[in-house]
């Protein structure tokens, strides 16, 4: 407290220091350190030297400015050695002989000098008259991505203070950066909320640019991928896993469309200081952008005061947003009003006492819900006391805590039509606060707070009854009017049942889970080992049981279905294993419109897979050869490698044998008799010899195409590589007419794979190429296909289901409804 | 444009948004194992656990013995599903008494359903009476199962009344018994696709009042 009394508008600045030594730290843009770097972890764990009065209880900690860690090399007076790292102005603020704080003029209270928000500005930037609010490029972002974890580092600087303006110079404020807030972290959407707007954000910016970028892959402006809105970074979105889940982008997006997170907002940036426009003349804000003191002489009149707000409005994303202010200096009277308002609300007046603001009141206790009869609600407060304010979007509640005890919710439809911004107001001279958006630790435990509101709010949806109307895509209201299929006892919870096991079923049959398909089913409808097709079937259940024998197994009810599933089924394993050929003969067996869709695209991408296979068996049976040298030189044989190859070639024509007796149709045959479809993959077999069509394996094919014993392993590995590359060419010469950029490129990216010996270890594009992913995306992309030219789905119910209901949830959150970042489906569903 | 100011989202800009939806095919596969799970469908889970090659979050043995249980309830067959709770984990019934009167209420509707009036008798004077002097809601209950026995089967008694012998009330038993077993194992009592199906309802109930949006059929997975 004493070190506050000493400031005054009085004291002397030094303006030794170079601009750009003391302009705003950067802010980290990085998710992964905004995640992991917390305030209350490193002002715990980094060893603090205190050199500072703990006059302040337990914000003294975290005030403490004059501290560096031991081991780094910042010596005191060392000025130079401090340039060069970040650099928190703010934590000066105990240092005896220097405020690193802006005093302004207070017999003059114009307008502000350079009335521009530095907060923001993530990059030292020199001085510019042309600075902009918010930089709409993301070209500051990348430059501090590293030094997320420095940036509490309090650093040791006994000279570190602002430069006073003089003159008419802009004036450059050095904020104190911090990461997202801990309890930020219960919001769904936590990755997009930022304490720095480094973002492109620019509301007047067209949609198109937006989409442009976007679309991008690595310049996409959203910094943080948001689970659930994450574009893909890259056109492969799901080869990290078993195959594609996801929709195909729509091919045309240069629409126009609603507003939102998409069309503008790409994050939620939170305040992070005082604003300097948005602040009435008589108050004076710290270059650190927190304090805020009333400089001016006393308001005169009754009603006159002096607010400020914040630079940012609270995102009502993060559910509850939290902040916390310290009353430096109550004053005499202690008019002092902390609370929120909206940007329409006149500075002249404290908090609450006008629509649209809220405010809790220092001299009486006394909160006011816009306007100036108030109520009775919290104890007065006094120097050196914290206030913690919150709004809690869920509810549109607010709530205050003192020094960390929490005094109950408070007002009604805080924020549901206008953007709250924090806002503080005071009266008299001398008096001054401190606020705390998130730069040091909570007096209160906010966390907590809203994880059990977090929880509340969950529980709350769960056990909000379902609406079959809406869950069938018709309108709520709808429902409304036509309730009552099923009167009174007949819950939902058959419905929910039946539901789900028709998704789930429809899920393992879309992607080809057979046996699990079947057992499924046979459980469902067979022994009464479920609940729901228990024995008993009174009058009421009787047509609901009938509805639910058909849920699961309607799909599979005739035996086309079944014999179709398994032959979609076989196709996938063909791909999986290599067999090309096995796989585009069933296919165009059973499917060929298949290969025609999209001017042959799917034939195409399959004998592109096929040469990429054969280049495979050629590296790998020239590997033989070698590691058969090497064993021949060891054990001085020479016939191992030619067994090996045998039996390999063996197992691989037993393997295709065995897909043959699962199809009953007799595509063994139907590969030579091609279909016009097939043409020109038929030309290409008959050049490369019947033999290979025969046995399907390409390795195996190279084994028949050389009398297997007598023939070195060298010879095969060269007829493998001259197949090979035969194929190549006709597969080349046969799509040289076609132009389109896929082809080409898909092209380009297949021939790759011939330049490496063993293109399974090169690792890389050509690894991913050529390696197993590569046929599970093939096999994934051959099946979404069959079954769009079946007329079903190319997604599975269930998985549209998802995708919808976190559509739905992050639009929720766009809007201002607060409960949805309390409906965290990655962190509900997906984390086990 | 209509009178409200709700926003209009287009079908294009819908679809593009679902795309970027980030869900992967191992997740789903996870959700499907947690429902084959907690649903009972231990030899789906097993095959399941092989297609996809997925661990399953508990022993598939256990899912045997719960569908052991259910059935035996659902049968009537309320000793034998006592007996083996307790053999599963005997601290399951201990623990909750709640639990162990709705059985022991379950017993008593079975004699009463066979027409075993003597011995429902003695079973509500000797095992649930003690036990509703204990707790007024237990009390409650037993009044309401022995009023049973004034109105045997007549087409008369109240719904409330009629409904225990129903086989929603059999129903109702075996749901909570499943729900304490799966509770004693650490599992959640519920399958995460329920949750999700009540999620989407809330969601897109609340989302029709501010925005145009396509909707989508869930069981259909198609769009309107």
């Amino acid at each position: 407290m004493s070190a506050r009394q000493s400031r005054s508008a009085s004291i002397p600045i030094p303006a030794a220091r170079n601009i750009e030594n003391v302009i705003s730290m950067p802010f980290s843009t990085t998710p992964s350190a905004l995640s992991t770097t917390r305030p209350r972890l490193i002002s715990n764990t980094r060893p603090l030297t205190v050199h500072g009065s703990p006059d302040r209880g337990a914000m003294s900690t975290s005030r403490t400015n004059v501290a560096s860690s031991p081991g780094r090399p910042v010596t005191s007076g060392s000025y130079s050695s401090i340039v060069a790292r970040p650099i928190v102005g703010s934590n000066n603020a105990n240092h005896p002989p220097f405020e690193p704080r802006i005093i302004r003029a207070t017999s003059s209270p114009a307008p502000p000098v350079n009335p521009i928000d530095t907060t923001c500005l993530p990059n030292p930037t020199p001085p510019a008259t042309a600075r902009v609010r918010r930089p709409s490029t993301g070209r500051h972002t990348n430059v501090t991505a590293s030094s997320a974890s420095h940036i509490i580092r309090p650093v040791l600087t006994p000279n570190a203070s602002i430069p006073a303006p003089s003159g008419g110079a802009s004036l450059h404020a050095s904020p104190q950066a911090f990461p997202r807030p801990a309890y930020l972290d219960h919001s769904a959407f936590r990755d997009l909320i930022r304490t720095n707007a480094t973002v492109p954000v620019q509301f007047t910016e067209p949609l198109q640019v937006q989409r442009t970028l976007t679309g991008t892959t690595s310049n996409a402006p959203i910094p943080a991928p948001y689970p659930y809105l994450r574009r893909a970074l890259s056109p492969a979105i799901d080869s990290d896993d078993e195959g594609s889940a996801s929709p195909p982008p729509p091919a045309v997006s240069n629409t126009t469309s609603s507003k939102g997170i998409w069309s503008g907002k790409a994050t939620f940036p939170l305040p992070t200081r005082w604003s300097e426009m948005d602040r009435h003349a008589s108050l004076s804000i710290s270059a650190d952008g927190r304090d805020l003191t009333f400089c001016g002489p006393s308001c005169p009149g009754d009603r006159d005061s002096a607010a400020a707000r914040a630079n940012e409005p609270i995102p009502p994303a993060c559910g509850i947003y939290y902040y916390e202010v310290e009353i430096l200096h109550k004053g005499n009277k202690g008019h002092i009003s902390i609370g929120f308002s909206c940007n329409d609300v006149r500075l002249s007046r404290l908090p609450g006492w006008e629509k649209h603001s809220w405010g809790y009141h220092a001299d009486d206790g006394w909160s006011f819900p816009g306007h100036r009869e108030g109520n009775p609600y919290g104890p007065v407060f006094d120097s050196g006391d914290i206030i913690g304010c919150g709004v809690d979007f869920s509810q549109n509640r607010a709530f205050y805590t003192k020094n960390g005890t929490f005094l109950g919710m408070v007002f009604e439809n805080v924020g549901t039509d206008l953007e709250v911004y924090p806002s503080v107001g005071l009266r008299h001279t001398g008096e001054s606060i401190r606020v705390n958006f998130g730069h040091e630790p909570f007096r209160f435990a906010i966390e907590d707070h809203v994880h059990s509101a977090k929880n509340r709010v969950w529980s709350n949806i769960q056990s909000t009854p379902i609406n079959w109307h809406v869950l069938r895509g018709e309108s709520a209201k709808y429902g409304e009017v036509v309730e009552g299929k099923k009167a009174g006892t007949h819950d939902e919870d058959d419905d929910a049942k039946e539901s789900l096991r028709k998704l789930v079923f429809g899920y393992l049959a879309h992607h080809g889970y057979l046996e699990t398909a079947h057992a499924f089913k046979a459980q469902c409808e067979g022994k009464p080992t479920t609940m729901e097709d228990s024995e008993f079937s009174d009058a009421r259940d009787d047509e609901e049981d009938m509805d639910m024998d058909e849920g699961p197994s309607g799909s599979l009810s005739s035996i086309d279905e079944e014999r179709s599933l398994r032959t979609r089924v076989n196709i996938m394993n063909n791909v999986l294993k290599g067999n090309i050929d096995a796989a585009l003969d069933q296919t165009c067996a059973h499917y060929p419109s298949v290969l025609e869709r999209e001017q042959g695209l799917m034939l195409f991408k399959l004998r592109c897979r096929k040469f990429v296979e054969l280049i495979l068996d050629a590296s790998e049976a020239l590997k033989k050869v070698k590691s058969g040298d090497a064993a021949s030189h060891e054990r001085g044989r020479d016939t191992t490698v030619a067994t090996k190859v045998d039996q390999e070639g063996g197992e691989m024509m037993d393997d295709g044998g065995a897909m043959d007796v699962d199809d009953p149709s007799p595509e063994a045959q139907t590969h030579t008799s091609n279909s016009p479809s097939l043409d020109v993959s038929s030309s290409t077999t008959s050049t490369t010899g019947k033999k290979e069509t025969t046995s399907r394996s390409p390795s195996s094919s190279s084994t028949a195409s050389s009398p297997s014993h007598s023939s070195s392993g060298s010879a095969l590995a060269k007829a493998a590589l001259h197949n090979a590359l035969k194929y190549g060419q006709t597969l080349e010469s046969d799509y040289k007419p076609d132009t389109r950029p896929e082809i080409r490129s898909h092209l380009k990216r297949t021939f790759g794979v011939v330049a490496y010996p063993d293109p399974l270890a090169v690792g890389g594009e050509v690894a991913e190429m050529a390696g197993q992913e590569a046929r599970v995306r093939l096999a994934n992309e051959l099946n979404q296909a069959i079954l769009e030219s079946q007329g079903k789905p190319a997604h599975p119910a269930l998985e549209m289901l998802y995708r919808q209901a976190a559509a739905c949830v992050a639009e929720l959150g766009t809007q201002g409804v607060g409960a949805a970042a309390f409906a965290d489906m990655s962190r509900e569903f997906l984390d086990s | 444009m209509p009178p409200s100011n709700k926003s209009h989202i287009r079908k294009e800009e819908w679809e593009r948004r679902l795309h970027d939806v980030h869900i992967s095919r191992n997740d789903l596969n996870r959700l499907v194992m947690d429902y084959l799970v907690i649903e009972g469908y231990k030899t789906a889970a097993e095959e399941f656990s092989r297609e996809a090659d997925l661990s399953p979050s508990v022993d598939l043995e256990s899912i045997e013995s719960r569908m052991n249980i259910r059935e035996a309830l659902q049968r009537g067959d309320v000793a034998e599903a006592i007996t083996r709770v307790n053999d599963l984990n005997p601290e399951i019934l201990d623990m909750n008494p709640a639990l162990y009167f709705r059985l022991q209420q379950q017993k008593l509707i079975e004699f009463i359903r066979q027409g075993r009036i003597q011995e429902a008798l003695e079973f509500a004077q000797e095992e649930l009476a003690p036990r509703g002097e204990e707790n007024p809601e237990f009390l409650s209950e037993l009044e309401k199962t022995m009023a049973l026995l004034a109105f045997e089967s007549s087409p008369l008694a109240p719904p409330a009344i009629a409904e225990l012998l129903s086989p929603g009330q059999r129903l109702k038993t075996a749901s909570a018994v499943n729900a304490a077993i799966l509770e004693s194992l650490s599992q959640a009592k519920e399958a995460k696709l329920v949750g999700m199906l009540k999620l989407m309802s809330w969601g897109a109930s609340m989302l029709e009042e501010k925005a145009d949006f396509p909707k989508l059929d869930v069981i259909e997975g198609t769009f309107n």
